[in-house]
Protein backbone atom coordinates (compact mmCIF):
# COMPACT_ATOMS: atom_id res chain seq x y z
CA UNK A 1 0.00 0.00 0.00
CA UNK A 2 0.99 3.27 -0.83
CA UNK A 3 1.35 5.76 2.28
CA UNK A 4 -0.01 9.34 2.98
CA UNK A 5 1.47 11.91 1.34
CA UNK A 6 1.87 15.35 3.31
CA UNK A 7 0.16 18.25 0.99
CA UNK A 8 0.72 21.63 1.58
CA UNK A 9 -2.34 24.02 2.21
CA UNK A 10 -1.89 25.55 -0.72
CA UNK A 11 -1.55 22.76 -2.85
CA UNK A 12 -4.61 21.02 -1.08
CA UNK A 13 -7.01 24.39 -1.68
CA UNK A 14 -5.81 24.37 -5.40
CA UNK A 15 -6.66 20.57 -5.43
CA UNK A 16 -10.05 20.65 -3.99
CA UNK A 17 -10.99 23.82 -6.42
CA UNK A 18 -9.98 21.39 -9.14
CA UNK A 19 -12.40 19.28 -8.34
CA UNK A 20 -15.34 20.91 -7.13
CA UNK A 21 -15.17 23.42 -10.37
CA UNK A 22 -14.20 20.05 -12.53
CA UNK A 23 -10.98 22.18 -14.22
CA UNK A 24 -7.46 20.94 -16.14
CA UNK A 25 -4.38 21.20 -13.81
CA UNK A 26 -3.28 23.51 -16.40
CA UNK A 27 -6.40 26.36 -15.31
CA UNK A 28 -6.13 25.80 -11.80
CA UNK A 29 -2.30 26.33 -12.04
CA UNK A 30 -3.26 29.42 -13.44
CA UNK A 31 -5.25 30.86 -10.17
CA UNK A 32 -3.23 33.69 -8.14
CA UNK A 33 -4.21 34.92 -4.41
CA UNK A 34 -6.27 37.62 -6.62
CA UNK A 35 -8.37 35.27 -8.05
CA UNK A 36 -12.05 36.20 -7.50
CA UNK A 37 -14.12 32.79 -5.93
CA UNK A 38 -17.71 33.53 -4.76
CA UNK A 39 -19.62 35.39 -6.76
CA UNK A 40 -17.49 35.20 -9.97
CA UNK A 41 -17.33 31.31 -10.47
CA UNK A 42 -21.43 30.39 -10.14
CA UNK A 43 -20.28 26.96 -9.56
CA UNK A 44 -19.64 27.60 -6.32
CA UNK A 45 -22.57 27.53 -4.83
CA UNK A 46 -23.88 27.11 -1.19
CA UNK A 47 -23.62 23.63 -1.41
CA UNK A 48 -20.29 23.38 -3.20
CA UNK A 49 -18.71 25.23 -0.04
CA UNK A 50 -20.11 23.11 1.91
CA UNK A 51 -18.40 20.29 -0.04
CA UNK A 52 -15.22 22.24 -0.05
CA UNK A 53 -15.00 23.01 3.87
CA UNK A 54 -15.20 19.17 4.41
CA UNK A 55 -12.76 18.54 1.80
CA UNK A 56 -10.27 20.45 2.94
CA UNK A 57 -10.91 19.29 6.85
CA UNK A 58 -10.53 16.05 5.29
CA UNK A 59 -7.07 16.86 3.16
CA UNK A 60 -5.58 18.58 6.10
CA UNK A 61 -6.86 16.97 8.87
CA UNK A 62 -8.02 19.74 10.60
CA UNK A 63 -11.54 21.09 11.41
CA UNK A 64 -13.17 24.22 10.74
CA UNK A 65 -15.75 26.00 13.25
CA UNK A 66 -19.02 27.58 12.12
CA UNK A 67 -17.94 30.65 13.13
CA UNK A 68 -14.82 30.38 11.46
CA UNK A 69 -16.82 30.69 7.81
CA UNK A 70 -17.48 34.11 6.35
CA UNK A 71 -18.22 35.52 3.34
CA UNK A 72 -14.55 37.28 3.15
CA UNK A 73 -12.89 33.63 3.03
CA UNK A 74 -14.80 32.61 -0.40
CA UNK A 75 -13.89 36.05 -1.69
CA UNK A 76 -10.51 35.41 -3.23
CA UNK A 77 -8.19 32.36 -4.07
CA UNK A 78 -5.83 34.14 -1.42
CA UNK A 79 -7.87 33.99 1.44
CA UNK A 80 -8.90 30.78 1.54
CA UNK A 81 -5.15 29.58 1.25
CA UNK A 82 -3.98 32.14 4.04
CA UNK A 83 -7.13 30.37 5.92
CA UNK A 84 -6.15 26.96 5.41
CA UNK A 85 -1.82 27.94 5.99
CA UNK A 86 -3.07 29.62 9.56
CA UNK A 87 -5.13 26.62 10.61
CA UNK A 88 -2.84 23.49 9.56
CA UNK A 89 -0.66 25.69 12.51
CA UNK A 90 -3.04 25.94 15.01
CA UNK B 1 -24.31 -8.71 -29.42
CA UNK B 2 -24.69 -5.45 -27.19
CA UNK B 3 -26.70 -6.48 -23.85
CA UNK B 4 -28.41 -3.49 -22.89
CA UNK B 5 -29.30 -2.21 -18.76
CA UNK B 6 -31.56 -3.82 -17.27
CA UNK B 7 -33.92 -3.57 -14.21
CA UNK B 8 -33.96 -6.49 -12.19
CA UNK B 9 -35.14 -6.72 -8.50
CA UNK B 10 -34.05 -8.68 -5.20
CA UNK B 11 -35.59 -9.49 -2.26
CA UNK B 12 -35.27 -8.05 1.02
CA UNK B 13 -37.77 -7.38 4.07
CA UNK B 14 -40.66 -9.13 2.07
CA UNK B 15 -39.87 -6.24 -0.55
CA UNK B 16 -39.03 -6.31 -3.89
CA UNK B 17 -36.17 -3.33 -4.24
CA UNK B 18 -34.66 -2.05 -7.81
CA UNK B 19 -31.28 -3.66 -8.96
CA UNK B 20 -29.78 -2.25 -12.02
CA UNK B 21 -27.47 -5.50 -14.04
CA UNK B 22 -25.82 -5.69 -17.76
CA UNK B 23 -24.57 -9.10 -18.20
CA UNK B 24 -26.42 -10.82 -15.54
CA UNK B 25 -26.23 -14.07 -16.47
CA UNK B 26 -22.03 -13.64 -16.85
CA UNK B 27 -19.89 -15.91 -14.85
CA UNK B 28 -17.39 -13.04 -13.73
CA UNK B 29 -19.96 -10.35 -11.72
CA UNK B 30 -19.78 -7.97 -9.23
CA UNK B 31 -22.25 -5.45 -6.98
CA UNK B 32 -21.68 -1.85 -7.27
CA UNK B 33 -22.93 -0.17 -4.20
CA UNK B 34 -23.66 3.35 -4.51
CA UNK B 35 -22.71 6.58 -2.41
CA UNK B 36 -24.73 7.77 -0.42
CA UNK B 37 -27.64 10.62 -0.47
CA UNK B 38 -26.17 13.58 -3.07
CA UNK B 39 -22.92 12.33 -3.92
CA UNK B 40 -25.03 9.11 -5.54
CA UNK B 41 -27.04 11.41 -8.10
CA UNK B 42 -23.81 13.06 -9.18
CA UNK B 43 -21.76 9.59 -9.31
CA UNK B 44 -25.09 7.87 -10.74
CA UNK B 45 -23.73 8.07 -14.84
CA UNK B 46 -20.17 7.58 -13.97
CA UNK B 47 -21.19 4.44 -12.20
CA UNK B 48 -23.40 3.26 -14.97
CA UNK B 49 -21.02 4.15 -17.66
CA UNK B 50 -18.38 1.69 -15.73
CA UNK B 51 -21.42 -1.43 -15.53
CA UNK B 52 -20.93 -0.42 -19.62
CA UNK B 53 -16.70 -0.90 -19.72
CA UNK B 54 -17.40 -3.88 -17.23
CA UNK B 55 -19.49 -5.63 -20.03
CA UNK B 56 -17.09 -4.92 -22.70
CA UNK B 57 -14.69 -6.51 -20.38
CA UNK B 58 -16.61 -9.75 -19.91
CA UNK B 59 -17.82 -8.54 -16.69
CA UNK B 60 -21.38 -8.83 -15.25
CA UNK B 61 -22.83 -6.05 -13.21
CA UNK B 62 -25.52 -5.17 -10.32
CA UNK B 63 -26.28 -1.76 -9.38
CA UNK B 64 -28.51 -2.38 -6.43
CA UNK B 65 -30.73 0.76 -4.93
CA UNK B 66 -30.12 1.02 -1.36
CA UNK B 67 -33.37 0.97 0.62
CA UNK B 68 -34.77 4.25 0.79
CA UNK B 69 -33.41 5.60 -2.01
CA UNK B 70 -34.14 6.22 -5.44
CA UNK B 71 -37.19 4.25 -6.49
CA UNK B 72 -37.06 2.02 -3.37
CA UNK B 73 -41.22 1.36 -1.90
CA UNK B 74 -40.04 2.60 1.68
CA UNK B 75 -38.98 5.74 2.66
CA UNK B 76 -35.68 6.66 4.01
CA UNK B 77 -36.63 8.05 7.13
CA UNK B 78 -37.49 4.56 8.28
CA UNK B 79 -34.46 2.97 7.30
CA UNK B 80 -31.11 2.34 9.43
CA UNK B 81 -27.73 1.37 8.68
CA UNK B 82 -28.51 -1.96 9.47
CA UNK B 83 -30.82 -2.21 6.56
CA UNK B 84 -28.61 -0.96 4.27
CA UNK B 85 -25.85 -3.65 5.14
CA UNK B 86 -28.66 -6.34 5.50
CA UNK B 87 -29.44 -5.32 1.84
CA UNK B 88 -26.66 -5.43 0.37
CA UNK B 89 -26.10 -8.86 1.74
CA UNK B 90 -29.35 -9.85 0.79
CA UNK B 91 -28.77 -8.93 -2.79
CA UNK B 92 -25.59 -10.58 -3.13
CA UNK B 93 -26.39 -14.16 -2.19
CA UNK B 94 -29.36 -13.75 -4.15
CA UNK B 95 -27.08 -13.07 -7.36
CA UNK B 96 -24.60 -15.07 -6.37
CA UNK B 97 -22.06 -12.35 -6.25
CA UNK B 98 -18.64 -12.96 -4.05
CA UNK B 99 -16.61 -9.58 -5.71
CA UNK B 100 -18.16 -6.01 -4.19
CA UNK B 101 -17.35 -2.80 -5.50
CA UNK B 102 -18.41 0.18 -3.35
CA UNK B 103 -18.01 3.57 -3.94
CA UNK B 104 -17.39 6.83 -1.77
CA UNK B 105 -19.77 6.10 1.42
CA UNK B 106 -21.49 2.93 0.05
CA UNK B 107 -18.40 1.31 2.02
CA UNK B 108 -21.13 1.96 4.79
CA UNK B 109 -22.63 -0.32 3.87
CA UNK B 110 -20.86 -3.37 3.15
CA UNK B 111 -18.97 -3.68 6.66
CA UNK B 112 -20.61 -6.69 7.78
CA UNK B 113 -19.61 -8.81 4.59
CA UNK B 114 -16.55 -10.36 6.05
CA UNK B 115 -16.15 -13.56 3.64
CA UNK B 116 -16.36 -11.37 0.30
CA UNK B 117 -14.01 -9.36 -1.60
CA UNK B 118 -14.13 -5.88 -1.62
CA UNK B 119 -12.63 -3.28 -3.81
CA UNK B 120 -13.50 0.42 -2.70
CA UNK B 121 -13.13 3.73 -4.24
CA UNK B 122 -12.20 6.82 -2.18
CA UNK B 123 -13.70 5.24 1.26
CA UNK B 124 -15.25 7.81 3.68
CA UNK B 125 -16.78 8.27 7.03
CA UNK B 126 -20.13 8.25 7.81
CA UNK B 127 -19.48 11.44 9.56
CA UNK B 128 -17.79 13.31 6.64
CA UNK B 129 -21.13 13.08 4.78
CA UNK B 130 -23.24 14.40 7.45
CA UNK B 131 -20.77 17.26 7.83
CA UNK B 132 -21.21 18.56 4.40
CA UNK B 133 -24.93 17.86 4.44
CA UNK B 134 -25.49 19.87 7.68
CA UNK B 135 -23.09 22.84 6.41
CA UNK B 136 -25.55 22.58 3.29
CA UNK B 137 -28.33 22.65 5.90
CA UNK B 138 -26.82 26.19 8.09
CA UNK B 139 -25.72 27.95 4.52
CA UNK B 140 -29.83 27.16 3.55
CA UNK B 141 -31.21 28.31 7.00
CA UNK B 142 -28.93 31.49 6.47
CA UNK B 143 -30.39 32.37 3.48
CA UNK B 144 -33.85 32.06 4.77
CA UNK B 145 -33.20 34.61 7.76
CA UNK B 146 -32.35 31.36 10.71
CA UNK B 147 -29.13 31.05 12.32
CA UNK B 148 -28.49 27.46 12.98
CA UNK B 149 -25.12 25.58 13.44
CA UNK B 150 -22.98 21.85 12.95
CA UNK B 151 -23.47 21.59 16.76
CA UNK B 152 -27.40 22.90 16.77
CA UNK B 153 -28.54 20.35 14.11
CA UNK B 154 -26.78 17.43 15.02
CA UNK B 155 -28.40 17.87 18.28
CA UNK B 156 -31.74 18.06 16.44
CA UNK B 157 -31.23 15.24 14.67
CA UNK B 158 -30.24 13.00 17.84
CA UNK B 159 -33.94 13.56 18.90
CA UNK B 160 -36.11 13.33 15.50
CA UNK B 161 -35.69 13.00 11.91
CA UNK B 162 -34.22 15.73 10.46
CA UNK B 163 -34.28 16.79 6.44
CA UNK B 164 -30.78 17.57 4.97
CA UNK B 165 -30.55 18.67 1.36
CA UNK B 166 -33.37 17.24 1.34
CA UNK B 167 -33.08 13.78 2.85
CA UNK B 168 -34.93 13.07 5.41
CA UNK B 169 -33.01 11.26 8.35
CA UNK B 170 -34.09 9.74 10.92
CA UNK B 171 -31.91 9.95 14.44
CA UNK B 172 -30.94 5.97 14.57
CA UNK B 173 -29.43 6.58 11.17
CA UNK B 174 -28.04 10.20 11.89
CA UNK B 175 -26.25 8.31 14.82
CA UNK B 176 -25.13 5.37 13.36
CA UNK B 177 -23.60 6.92 10.16
CA UNK B 178 -21.81 9.53 12.65
CA UNK B 179 -20.33 6.83 14.51
CA UNK B 180 -19.37 4.43 11.25
CA UNK B 181 -15.84 4.40 10.12
CA UNK B 182 -14.44 2.94 7.28
CA UNK B 183 -14.47 -1.20 7.26
CA UNK B 184 -10.93 -2.60 7.64
CA UNK B 185 -11.76 -5.68 6.10
CA UNK B 186 -9.66 -8.85 5.39
CA UNK B 187 -10.23 -8.86 1.18
CA UNK B 188 -10.09 -5.41 0.15
CA UNK B 189 -8.63 -3.23 -2.33
CA UNK B 190 -8.51 0.33 -2.24
CA UNK B 191 -8.54 2.44 -5.15
CA UNK B 192 -8.23 6.54 -5.13
CA UNK B 193 -7.90 9.46 -7.75
CA UNK B 194 -4.24 10.65 -8.32
CA UNK B 195 -5.29 13.63 -6.51
CA UNK B 196 -5.62 12.34 -3.62
CA UNK B 197 -3.18 12.08 -0.66
CA UNK B 198 -4.26 9.10 1.51
CA UNK B 199 -2.90 6.12 1.52
CA UNK B 200 -4.03 3.47 -1.39
CA UNK B 201 -3.52 0.48 -3.22
CA UNK B 202 -4.16 1.50 -6.35
CA UNK B 203 -4.48 5.06 -8.51
CA UNK B 204 -7.38 5.99 -11.03
CA UNK B 205 -6.83 9.45 -13.10
CA UNK B 206 -9.98 11.14 -12.85
CA UNK B 207 -11.92 14.18 -11.20
CA UNK B 208 -14.23 13.72 -7.53
CA UNK B 209 -17.51 13.78 -9.26
CA UNK B 210 -18.96 13.75 -6.19
CA UNK B 211 -17.59 17.38 -5.10
CA UNK B 212 -18.81 18.74 -8.31
CA UNK B 213 -22.13 21.58 -8.29
CA UNK B 214 -24.25 19.07 -11.00
CA UNK B 215 -24.14 15.23 -11.79
CA UNK B 216 -21.19 14.89 -14.64
CA UNK B 217 -19.13 11.88 -16.50
CA UNK B 218 -15.95 11.11 -16.88
CA UNK B 219 -15.69 8.23 -19.23
CA UNK B 220 -12.39 7.69 -19.16
CA UNK B 221 -12.30 7.66 -15.70
CA UNK B 222 -15.27 4.80 -15.78
CA UNK B 223 -13.28 3.10 -18.51
CA UNK B 224 -10.22 3.17 -15.70
CA UNK B 225 -12.18 2.22 -13.02
CA UNK B 226 -13.97 -0.60 -15.17
CA UNK B 227 -10.39 -1.61 -16.12
CA UNK B 228 -9.01 -1.74 -12.26
CA UNK B 229 -12.50 -3.63 -11.14
CA UNK B 230 -11.82 -6.41 -13.92
CA UNK B 231 -8.09 -7.06 -13.04
CA UNK B 232 -8.47 -7.44 -9.74
CA UNK B 233 -11.42 -10.00 -10.45
CA UNK B 234 -9.01 -11.92 -12.57
CA UNK B 235 -9.95 -14.73 -14.49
Amino acid sequence: MQNEVELTPEAAVRAVMRDILGLSEEQVAEFTAETELFGALPELDSMAVAGLLTELEDRLDIMIEDDEVDGELFETFGNLVAFAEMKVTE
Amino acid sequence: MTLHPAFVSYEFANRKEFCLSIAAQSSRRVMLVPPLFDEMNRMRKMLVDVMRSLEALGVGSFLPDLPGTNESPIPLEQVVLSDWQKAIKACAEQYQIRHIASFRGGVLAVASMKAAEHWMFTPVRGATILRTMLRTKVAADREAGLTTSLAELTTRAEAGPLELAGNIIGSELFAQLNGAEIPDLEHQRIVRLQSDNKPTDGQITGSALWLRAEPDDDLEMSSAIAQDIANWIGQ
